[in-house]
């Protein structure tokens, strides 16, 4: 049975995650949902975020773990593959998805980091094809990748390709459009499932309202719900809403359709949107305009405090 | 544009937490060796000895 498994995960790390991703894809645009907002702007910016990383970013990890490491800790290779599967799956659940936590958090978080982490926020739908767009300085820099990588240089490598596999799966369907959790808000006697999966995992409805372009719905939390695999590290740092309900709409209310090669590169490239927070003069973090009183109202536009510093 | 105090107590707070939550596992597995007498490292060392590593 585990040797079954083991095929599972060891394929699932080759060729079957793309393979599922491809199929949920061609399943979510079947179905419609991306809508009209898959315009070749943000089709060249998936394409390129989902190719480019795997060309830059495996051989970079690969050199790390092959390379660097040897040459830093000759004497510890595989010095604790004595640790007990279970306790080494249990011990790089933690490490891996708690450091995520922190990466995704503190891109949120930190002013300064914002424009890295924007390009994942910036797409108007949810799907397959947005999963694995991000900036390319903020995919180089993904720490969990290489303390993961330490851990398997230290001997944690077995239980690493099953915790891969599973985070792979649980982050790829959190992001997917298709509304699977659904049934287990619907169904009563699905309900003390749902109670437990959406507290220790990201679903679609929690990632959903991550991924939200207002909070104003009252299901929007884009200044929380920031786990990956684990929902938990929400619940326990007080950063998490949980509603079962999806946001109307996704993406940022400022977003003025950068160009693809300023949103994956950078700021190697910048963008000539006037006002963006990716163009050369552009303000660090664009709020969102804020909505005014009806009886205060003036004649000029009301927009977030950063915009108005730029003018 | 700088980050509000609120915030960056927060995530002070939540750093000193999750120092405890990264050594958690650790601890649980040292704490059950030691409670079942377990020695895993020694049944490795005594392989390698025999393999002559």
């Amino acid at each position: 049975m585990i040797k079954f498994f083991e095929a599972v995960f060891q394929n699932l790390s080759t060729w079957g995650l793309p393979v599922l991703v491809l199929i949920l894809g061609v399943i979510e645009f079947s179905l419609g949902l991306y809508k009209k907002h898959w315009s070749k702007n943000e089709r060249i910016l998936d394409i390129v975020c989902y190719t480019i990383p795997k060309i830059v970013v495996r051989p970079l990890v690969t050199y790390f773990g092959l390379k660097f490491l040897p040459l830093v800790l000759p004497d510890l290779k595989s010095v604790f593959d004595w640790v007990p599967f279970w306790w080494g799956f249990f011990i790089l659940c933690i490490a891996d998805d708690l450091t995520q936590y922190w990466y995704h958090r503190l891109h949120h978080e930190v002013p300064f980091l914002w424009r890295f982490h924007r390009t994942h926020h910036s797409a108007p739908y949810m799907g397959m094809a947005m999963a694995s767009r991000q900036n390319i300085i903020y995919t180089i820099f993904f720490s969990q990748t290489y303390l993961t990588t330490t851990l398997v240089y230290l001997g944690l490598g077995y239980p690493a390709l099953f915790v891969k596999g599973i985070k792979s799966i649980i982050t790829t369907l959190a992001h997917s459009s298709i509304p699977w959790d659904k049934p287990f808000y619907e169904k009563k006697w699905l309900n003390p499932i749902a109670w437990v999966l959406e507290r220790l995992i990201s679903t679609p409805a929690t990632h959903h309202a991550h991924h939200a372009d207002s909070n104003d719905d009252g299901v929007g939390h884009y200044k929380g719900n920031f786990g990956n695999m684990f929902f938990l590290w929400d619940i326990i740092f007080g950063t998490g809403i949980i509603t079962r309900k999806y946001p109307s709409g996704y993406g940022l209310k400022h977003y003025q359709e950068e160009e693809w090669y300023a949103q994956f590169m950078w700021p190697i490239f910048k963008s000539k949107k006037e006002g963006s927070e990716l163009s050369a003069n552009g303000p660090m973090v664009q709020d969102d305009p804020i909505p005014v009183p009806v009886a205060v109202r003036s004649e000029e536009p009301v927009i977030g405090k950063s915009k108005l510093e730029l003018t | 544009m700088q980050m509000e105090p609120r915030i960056a107590n927060r995530i002070v707070k939540n750093v000193l937490l999750s120092i405890f939550i990264y050594a958690l596992p650790v601890i649980l597995m040292l704490l059950t060796f030691y409670i079942t007498g377990e020695r895993p490292w020694e049944k490795k060392a005594a392989s390698e000895q025999v393999s002559g590593k």
